[in-house]
């Protein structure tokens, strides 16, 4: 291709080359973002409510510490304690190869390993890895959420007669997610920028297409500042939203 | 006396002019190299960084009276660092190509590479022609890159991008790829160790070749390579590199 | 076992601190008895035993026959015949009035929407709110908080009130308005525990006050004869102090 120099320098022509590249890539960022949100929110709820979960009389109560409190407890500590990067390539070079192989996949096996592994290898262990991930992080927003709901209100809930899961789904989760709209949207941003890191494991989003570039013409420039680019129009954009979701459930609350 | 005394001086400062660029060179030569690329560059358990690179490399100081530091550099990153002055130098298995001359000078070539494909034992694929359609593991930016590139679109969803030989080679032993294309001295070493794994070569790969990479513009440290180069193939230290770590005779390189 | 609520030998204690030590009472149908006492003498406790929002470290509380603190007990329903007021109204402040007042019928009772939000203008008509059915919480004041807390433990149509100190967090002169509302429900003939500071109220509309300090119930019976006539010294001592106004 005939360079195309912008500014004099910036060679715009090498990102036209790969943009089929770029343009995959962006849609698969924003997928597996939206993908790990919505999942890590979920996990992160169940798991901040396992952590808070109680019973009055034995021998629940014993059950309870052991097998819902203790192991999320585990569970958060281990995923926040270690870096994300280290768990994507755990995923993808440990544990799936373990759960699905051709020839001895715990989970999944044979031709229909091969394929997936394949085709979506790479997609698996990132997302597998980016909710677990956020999933603890959530948990803890989720957790210091409904802890901060004032004491009364689940006690007014509970006098009406209302059980633990209807006071939390119709009182304590409402106003705790209000609450915890600012820093679960710090969360998704975060988890935006992190998914760059599965481009390790060779998931074609916009990372491995600035990296793929980089690599074929030893130019660093242009193809990262493309993509930080990218990634900042994408974070305003998410930004945004979040914005427009804390205004539309201000609205009634105390604050 | 006097006269003595001059002549001494006079000698020594003699000397120290004819010596002069090795002994004017105060400063060691930061040496980039991606130790992560066996039997070109690796880290011994002693944290050492070894390999038939880093012997020629060596073996050229030695001729030319250069001071060397090796520093272990990720590939990814090895040519900004080369072009903000980190580095300068590069000797990491860099297949000299066109595209990578517009940006860097290369030395004369000190090494003769060929591509292989690695594949499972039972897998009949005989050469790139067999790859196609198939889900195909490379080093980013790597020649093994540029072949499945130009073969099957540059931006084909079936080409795998990965930072290291060794992570290619885990993924097609995971079963995540059909094949690996990469180096012919990596490949060979990496396979060796994975018993479910076999080399094919493709003879219609075209020969490629290593060359020491500085800095565009960097004409007298280029020279002062070629010229350790050149006398260590002459001296047959080069052979003698080349035996340890490949088993076998050198080929004649190209000048250029 | 003809009453409301029997409570026999109740204790309770929080870690070392004895709350509550060995309390025996009874509150008949549609009887209204104040609990007066010092801070500290555990009387919110006690009510709060009564409908299980705490545990009873030793003793029983028994709810038209019901074991409260009992393993075995279906707390939920128990507490759908027990409604609560509490002293800082615990409104749902993401919900409007209606919303706060709605929710436990329609979840509990299953009623259909329109039976519900009937119900609820009712309440609220009675407790004199209806104009700010469809605002939120924190666009009232505190006056207006309480007697719609009122109205949403009535919506459950229990068949005992409890109430925890209800104007203590109110500003003076909104204090009548409330206990109008309790005044007219004791008319009706709810039974009604009442903690309370309001001393007034207690001598003009309960039928039985029990004093406590320190855990026990030091002194109990009708307002005259309690608050004309302590035995007490410690009653005695109390009332001293707080009628001096």
């Amino acid at each position: 291709m005939e360079p195309v120099l912008w500014f004099g320098w910036f060679r715009a022509d090498i990102i036209a080359e790969y943009s089929e590249l770029f343009w995959r890539g962006l849609w698969m960022t924003i997928g597996v973002t939206i993908v790990c949100i919505l999942q890590g929110s979920l996990l992160g709820l169940l798991v901040g409510m396992a952590r808070l979960a109680e019973a009055r009389h034995p021998p629940a109560r014993q059950l309870c510490r052991f097998l819902i409190r203790w192991p999320a407890t585990v569970y958060v500590s281990f995923f926040r304690g270690t870096p994300l990067f280290v768990q994507i390539l755990l995923m993808h070079f440990a544990v799936l190869p373990l759960l699905i192989n051709p020839v001895d996949g715990w989970l999944i096996a044979g031709d229909t390993a091969r394929e997936i592994k394949q085709d979506y290898g790479a997609l698996v262990s990132g997302v597998l890895a980016l909710t677990l991930n956020a999933g603890a992080y959530i948990s803890e927003i989720f957790r210091a959420g409904i802890q901060s709901i004032d004491r009364g209100q689940t006690e007014a809930a509970r006098s009406l007669g209302l059980s633990y899961r209807q006071a939390m789904y119709h009182v304590v989760l409402p106003q705790a997610f209000r609450r915890m709209l600012p820093p679960l949207g710090n969360n998704a941003i975060a988890l935006l920028k992190d998914s760059s890191l599965v481009s390790a494991v060779g998931l074609a989003e916009l990372a491995y297409a600035a990296r793929t570039v980089a690599g074929a013409y030893s130019r660093y420039w242009e193809p990262y500042l493309t993509i930080a680019f990218m990634y900042w129009t994408l974070t305003l954009a998410l930004a945004y939203m979040v914005r427009r979701l804390e205004h539309r459930y201000g609205r009634g609350d105390t604050r | 006396m006097i006269n003595l005394t001059r002549a001494a001086l006079l000698a020594t400062l003699g000397f120290m002019v004819a010596a002069g660029p090795s002994a004017a060179q105060t400063r060691a030569l930061v040496v980039g190299s991606s130790a992560t690329y066996p039997p070109f560059a690796y880290e011994t358990p002693a944290k050492e960084i070894a390999g038939f690179d880093v012997d020629i490399i060596k073996a050229i100081a030695q001729k030319t009276g250069l001071t060397l530091k090796i520093v272990n550099t990720p590939f990814t990153g090895v040519f900004a660092s080369l072009n903000n002055g980190d580095l300068d130098l590069i000797i990491s298995g860099v297949t000299i190509n066109d595209r990578r001359r517009q940006s860097y000078d290369f030395t004369a070539p000190y090494f003769e590479a060929r591509q292989l494909i690695a594949v499972h034992r039972n897998s009949t694929v005989k050469g790139l022609q067999d790859l196609t359609g198939k889900k195909i593991g490379v080093v980013t930016g790597s020649t093994g890159d540029d072949v499945a590139s130009r073969a099957f679109g540059k931006t084909s969803a079936n080409i795998r991008r990965f930072d290291t030989t060794p992570l290619v080679i885990a993924e097609l032993a995971g079963y995540g790829v059909d094949a690996a294309i990469g180096d012919n001295g990596v490949i060979a070493y990496r396979v060796a160790e994975q018993k479910d794994l076999k080399t094919v070569d493709d003879l219609t790969f075209p020969k490629e070749y290593f060359g020491i990479v500085v800095k565009q513009g960097n004409a007298a440290l280029r020279k002062t390579l070629n010229t350790g180069l050149a006398a260590i193939q002459a001296d047959g230290s080069y052979a003698t590199i080349y035996r340890k770590w490949f088993k076998t005779e050198p080929p004649v390189l190209p000048k250029q | 076992m003809d009453a409301a609520i029997h409570v026999e030998a109740l204790s309770k204690r929080f870690g070392a601190l004895e709350v509550l030590r060995g309390i025996d009472c009874a509150v008949a149908e549609s009887e209204v008895v104040c609990v007066i006492g010092p801070s500290g003498s555990g009387k919110s406790t006690l009510l709060r035993c009564l409908n299980g929002l705490e545990e009873a470290t030793s003793g029983r509380v028994l709810v038209h026959g019901v074991p409260v603190h009992d393993r075995a007990t279906d707390l939920d329903a128990v507490r759908t015949e027990i409604g609560m007021v509490f002293q800082r109204f615990n409104l749902f402040p993401h919900k409007t009035v209606l919303q706060n007042i709605t929710l436990a019928p329609a979840a509990l009772r299953n009623l259909a929407p329109a039976e519900a939000r009937a119900r609820a203008e009712a309440l609220l008509h009675k407790v004199g709110v209806f104009d700010k059915r469809d605002a939120y919480p924190n666009q009232l004041s505190g006056g207006q908080q309480q007697r719609v807390a009122i109205a949403r433990a009535l919506a459950m149509q229990p068949r005992i009130m409890l109430f925890d100190e209800p104007t203590s967090s109110l500003d003076p002169e909104m204090v009548d308005e409330v206990l109008t509302v309790m005044q007219a429900l004791a008319d009706e003939g709810m039974t009604m525990v009442v903690v309370t500071h309001e001393m007034g109220f207690a001598r003009r509309v309960a039928d039985r006050v029990l004093f406590m300090d320190d855990g026990r119930i030091v002194e109990e019976g009708p307002p005259e004869e309690l608050f004309e006539h302590p035995s007490a010294e410690r009653t005695q001592r109390f009332l001293a102090k707080v009628l001096r106004a």
